[in-house]
């Protein structure tokens, strides 16, 4: 028997060495190990061994099984290597498709919707060519007042012009819809005005929520969390008395510089503080101009740039940058 | 406006840091945009000069010899004032007086200079570069300058927001400090000695129109000498911005800073007849202001007049005519009060905005206009001494009376907030600003001062106590609120954009205004701007395809041949006169260069028409394209886009006249459509997946050119077979074997039922309906 298994394990390796694909090693092993195969018979035939000789082949048999079960998988493995270095050159280009990406402002509008949304406002929008009286009038900015020389205004006809904030949406809303308004609205601003800091078109979103009970420490509360949210928790606001003619008591909204964290830089004139938005809580004269009783309810609105935000997310120092619209450019926002 | 703050503080008793003043005035409104700290080298020091020769070889220098106190120098000086005897600012060898001004131990023209005498231009005193510097004051030599004439100090750049006119004065600021620090404001001197005959005798005010100017004080002063204002008034004239100009105009400006009032000093001596007569000009009377510049005014604006002839356009500038001048010896001074509107309009108009005029477009204080030319007159007789007539001329048709606002303590809660407000830290904020408060019921009664004429209602003065008391005071509290859904439109425009940026587009914004050139290519007449930015931002774009070609054309000339952009954004249909415009919010794209990258596998194809459809049809299932013939097209190779048998939009290879003039070599296809169509919501419920199995069978047609594959598929169609599910282009050729005017196209027909699996009998019965109808139909023939 101890002939019968030399025999077997020497035509195994004949044949092993005639296999030249993958598929040949399954049937290989089914010859030589499976319950019919050729090994098998041969321990069928141990029972008419002796007792001192059947410990001895049943430790050869179990040795050659071993042997063939490696010598299969070896060889299986040595055939897929060989697959793999008869194959493709997978090292060259693929057929990547081309990237397209979203502006990047249109990105930060979005961020921030999704933000003020989070906090209960809807999106409103309204007209980029207004009237004076939504432009102005309405929002307590009377011809002939010099709060008018905060803003350059293109103009088309007389009373006609581009919007040069996205406030007249606040006036828009509220002739339309009932109380209680909380809404956002993002939108192209125009302003006669061009240099490394002013486009002469810009983005805003505004804010307005007017509601019963609504107070100045609520503007400063949605205003922390839109901030916190924005830039993190560790950015410092402070709120600076201004004015605006449409809110009353105004505030400009610094935030600690996010470039220097405060100690004073470039970006922030050395100050530490970078002015950020606008708010207020509403002028009682704006109710009147949309019917509603100043007595019965308060609210807050505020506005902000676009452009401000992104170059400062981003640390972009040129807002021309964003309306060139060079690829170089706008594909780093992909 | 530019203060030192050393003037400032001057009517206040606080001893505060120039910082921390200026953090308060910016945390209570008043925001101080920047802070210039002056001050000169403590090597200057006062001396004296002993004796002045002239220099041998040179006409205009001279040869000082200088006591500095601690040592006596040479030193060579050009000045026209040096003489023996002065006391003048002296910067020994090594002082630093700036960028490239060190003083060196000199030879000029052969004589030794150790030191030089320094002008107060020299030392960024003042804009003086006539001569060295005059010390006026009672010093000695070797006296350390800076100390000696408190020369330390830091201008303020104070950003006034347009409702408070009150605040562009010395005054009040003192006043907004005094409120925040809790200090006692000081009022300029106004001691006088006022001599016979009373003012009144010498001049006669006569106001024609008293909206225009309810009020015009006047005070007369005789015998002036006229010369240079002292150092400090004109340091701080200097400081402000202001140019010095003899010491009578430097008191009128003086004053204005300090009160806020503007005034006019005009030379007596001009005035025809002893009158003031304030009336409106004539439309086109030609007046010269003292800039000597010819000015054409209208009916509304406002002229100071003497009996004869206009003399000062009101509240603007003074008239070149009656101006102060070297010689003159008595002059009538101008404190009025002007219609802010009307300042401004005249301003505006004249395009003149002077100091004047913007501080009564603002709304200088209405009680202070005797009291202002009084403290003039005080100056004017200490450092001209002037004569000073008896009396104000006041001519006063304002009607001053307060009227009362009530605050509530329930309304400061209401706007502001806050639990618990301290009722006497709103009464000590209020009155410290002017108020006068008297308690009343639930609150106060509160009268305000002429100065605050923008405090007239309950909400003013919640701001006044808000803005002093401290706005980061109050808590910050998140309302209760329901978090809402993302609106319709925002998902479809944010979905929208990304799909097209996966298909690779990338996403530019243009400019809303374009140049006129554009009007040749659009039907509609676009919008024009009245004050455009530039004649290439004139006119509202009708289309996106211009800012898109645009787009392309710049990045083409950066060397960037493959593209495809996209744009969403409003476009502008003009109404008729007086209405806004239509808006319309479109999505355009552009296309140009190969198909997709270079790549070893094979040669990579140039984008074309069916590239650009591919995009419209990937957007708007069911589209139908008809030729078009838009200008901004190529003949030929353009289409309108339906949807449900409405145009919403267009998609072509853009016209040869479009490329030359953005210098475009490649072809460039481009697409437009309104986003109502692609945002319009198809979805239909879902559908039931076929559990049948699809047969499709090729057919091989040849047909006249002139005939357009939607005339195959719609005549297909006609058929009205159920089954069949779709039809579609697989090949298309032309070729010789055809014969002329021939094409071949392949189109596959696919069939489906619901119901069953498809025998091949009632498919070639389907076949042959379809081949037969293409034939009577089209004449299209079998391809053999």
């Amino acid at each position: 028997m101890e002939k019968q298994l030399e025999a077997l394990k020497q035509s195994f390796c004949e044949e092993l060495g005639q296999a030249h694909r993958a598929e040949d090693i399954e049937p290989m092993r089914v010859k030589y190990l499976g319950r019919k195969g050729a090994l098998t018979s041969i321990l069928r035939q141990m029972g008419s061994l002796g007792p001192e000789e059947r410990p001895r082949i049943g430790a050869l048999s179990n040795k050659l099984k071993g042997f063939i079960e490696q010598a299969l998988a070896d060889k299986l493995d040595e055939f897929k290597r060989a697959s793999a270095t008869g194959g493709i050159d997978v090292t060259l280009p693929g057929r990547t498709p081309r990237r397209g990406g979203i502006h990047i402002i249109n990105s930060v509008i979005s961020e921030l919707e999704d933000i003020f949304m989070s906090l209960g406002f809807t999106i409103a929008s309204g007209p980029e060519v207004e009237d004076d009286y939504h432009n102005f009038e309405a929002l307590n900015i009377p011809e002939h007042h010099p709060a008018r020389d905060m803003q350059d205004t293109f103009y088309f006809d007389k009373g006609i012009l581009l919007r040069t904030h996205t406030s007249p949406v606040q006036i828009r809303v509220m002739e339309k819809t009932g109380l209680p308004v909380r809404i956002i609205a993002p939108g192209k601003v125009y302003r006669c005005d061009s240099d490394v800091t002013h486009t002469p078109m810009f983005h805003q979103i505004e804010g307005l929520w007017v509601e019963e009970g609504i107070t100045l420490a609520h503007l400063k509360g949605v205003l922390y969390e839109f901030i916190h949210r924005l830039f993190g928790t560790d950015v410092p606001l402070r709120f600076r008395p201004s004015f605006f003619p449409f809110t009353e008591p105004s505030a400009e909204v610094d935030i600690g510089c996010i470039m220097c964290r405060g100690k004073g830089c470039r970006v922030c004139g050395n100050s530490g503080w970078l002015e950020i938005l606008g708010s207020g809580m509403v002028d009682p004269n704006v109710y009147q101009y949309v019917d509603i009783d100043p007595e019965s309810v308060t609210g807050f609105a505020f506005g902000l740039g676009i452009e401000r935000i992104a170059m400062l997310k981003y640390g972009i120092d040129d807002i021309r940058l964003f309306y060139e619209n060079d690829l170089r450019f706008l594909s780093q926002f992909a | 406006m530019k203060l030192g703050y050393k003037w400032i503080i001057e009517y206040l008793d606080i001893r505060r840091e120039a910082h921390e003043a200026a953090d308060a005035l910016t945390m209570s409104g008043t925001e101080v945009e920047g802070i210039i700290h002056e001050t000169i080298p403590r090597e200057v020091v006062c001396a004296r000069l002993i004796e002045v020769k002239q220099h041998p070889d040179a006409d205009k220098l001279k040869v000082c010899t200088v006591d500095t106190g601690s040592e006596t120098l040479q030193v060579v000086c050009g000045a026209p004032n040096c003489r023996e005897g002065m006391l003048s600012a002296f910067a020994p060898i090594g002082t630093d007086l700036g960028p490239g001004m060190k003083v060196k131990k000199a030879k000029i023209r052969g004589v030794e200079s150790f030191g030089v005498l320094v002008s107060e231009r020299e030392l960024g005193l003042t804009d003086d570069h006539t001569g060295i510097m005059e010390i006026e004051a009672d010093l000695k030599p070797g006296d350390v300058l800076v100390d000696a004439l408190d020369l330390e100090d830091w201008v303020f750049e104070i950003n006034v927001t347009p409702n408070r006119g009150d605040c562009l004065s010395v005054i009040g600021i003192a006043r907004e400090l005094s409120a925040v620090f809790g200090a006692e404001l000081k009022r300029p001197g106004l001691s006088l000695i006022e001599t016979d005959p009373p003012a009144a005798e010498r001049l006669r005010v006569e106001i024609m129109d008293t909206d225009a100017c309810p009020r015009y004080a006047a005070r007369v002063l005789q015998d002036v000498k006229i010369g240079k204002s002292p150092f400090t008034m004109r340091r701080r004239l200097f400081q402000a911005g202001v140019r010095a100009i003899s010491n009578i105009v430097d008191v009128t400006n003086y004053v204005m800073l300090e009160y806020g009032q503007p005034l006019h000093a005009f030379d007596a001596s001009f005035i025809a007849g002893h009158g003031i007569v304030v009336r409106k000009a004539r439309d086109g009377q030609i007046f010269t202001t003292l800039d000597s510049v010819e000015r054409r005014l209208g009916p509304d604006d406002l002229l100071i007049c003497d009996r004869q002839k206009p003399i000062a356009l009101a509240g603007v500038m003074g008239g070149e005519n009656s101006e102060v001048k070297d010689t003159t010896a008595d002059v009538v001074l101008e404190s009025a009060f002007f219609d802010p509107v009307g300042i401004r309009r005249t301003s505006k108009g004249l395009n003149l905005p002077t100091e004047a005029s913007y501080r009564f477009e603002r709304g200088i204080d209405p009680g202070i206009q005797a009291e202002a030319a009084t403290r003039a007159a005080h100056l004017m007789q200490k450092l001209a001494g002037a004569r000073v007539l008896k009396g104000v001329v006041d001519v006063n048709h304002l009607d001053l009376k307060p009227r009362p606002i009530t605050l509530r303590k329930s309304y400061l809660s209401r706007v502001l907030g806050m639990d618990k407000i301290d009722d006497r830290e709103v009464e000590a904020i209020l009155t410290r600003l002017g108020f006068v408060l008297a308690g009343a019921e639930h609150g106060w009664t509160v009268g305000s001062p002429a100065f605050r004429h923008d405090v007239t209602r309950e909400i003013d003065l919640v701001e006044e106590f808000i803005r002093v008391f401290g706005m980061d005071k109050i808590r910050a509290e998140l309302p209760a609120f329901r978090p809402v859904i993302s609106p319709v439109e925002k998902l479809g425009f944010d979905t929208l954009r990304t799909a097209i940026s996966a298909m690779g587009y990338t996403e530019v914004i243009t400019y809303s205004f374009i140049s006129p050139k554009w009007n040749t290519f659009f039907k509609e007449q676009a919008l024009e701007l009245i004050n455009p930015i530039s004649d290439e931002m004139k006119v509202m774009r009708p289309s996106l395809i211009p800012g898109l070609a645009m787009a392309a054309g710049r990045n083409k000339s950066l060397q960037r041949r493959d593209m495809s952009l996209f744009e969403i954004g409003t476009c502008f249909l003009p109404m008729e006169k007086g209405r806004l415009p239509h808006e319309r919010i479109r999505l355009g794209a552009v296309l140009t260069g190969q198909r997709e990258e270079t790549h070893w596998s094979g040669k990579a194809r140039d984008v074309d028409f069916y590239d650009m459809k591919g995009l419209a049809e990937a957007l708007l299932p069911g589209l139908s394209a008809r030729p078009s013939e838009h200008s901004f097209y190529k003949p030929g190779h353009q289409a309108d886009i339906h949807l449900d048998d409405r145009v919403i939009g267009h998609m072509g290879a853009l016209s040869e006249d479009i490329l030359a003039m953005l210098d475009i070599i490649d072809e460039v296809y481009a697409m437009e459509v309104d986003t109502d169509a692609v945002l319009k919501k198809t979805f239909q419920g879902v559908q039931e997946i076929p559990r049948f199995p699809v047969t499709w069978r090729d057919l091989s047609l040849v047909a006249d050119e002139g005939v357009g594959y939607s005339d195959i598929s719609r005549t297909i169609r006609g058929l009205k077979i159920r089954e069949l599910r779709l039809i579609t282009a697989v090949d298309l050729y032309t070729g010789e074997k055809l014969g002329p005017g021939k094409k071949g196209i392949t189109i596959r027909l696919t069939y489906q039922s619901d119901t069953r699996t498809l025998e091949d009998s009632i498919i070639n019965k389907w076949q042959d309906k379809v081949i037969q109808s293409l034939s009577s139909e089209l004449g299209i023939e079998l391809r053999q």
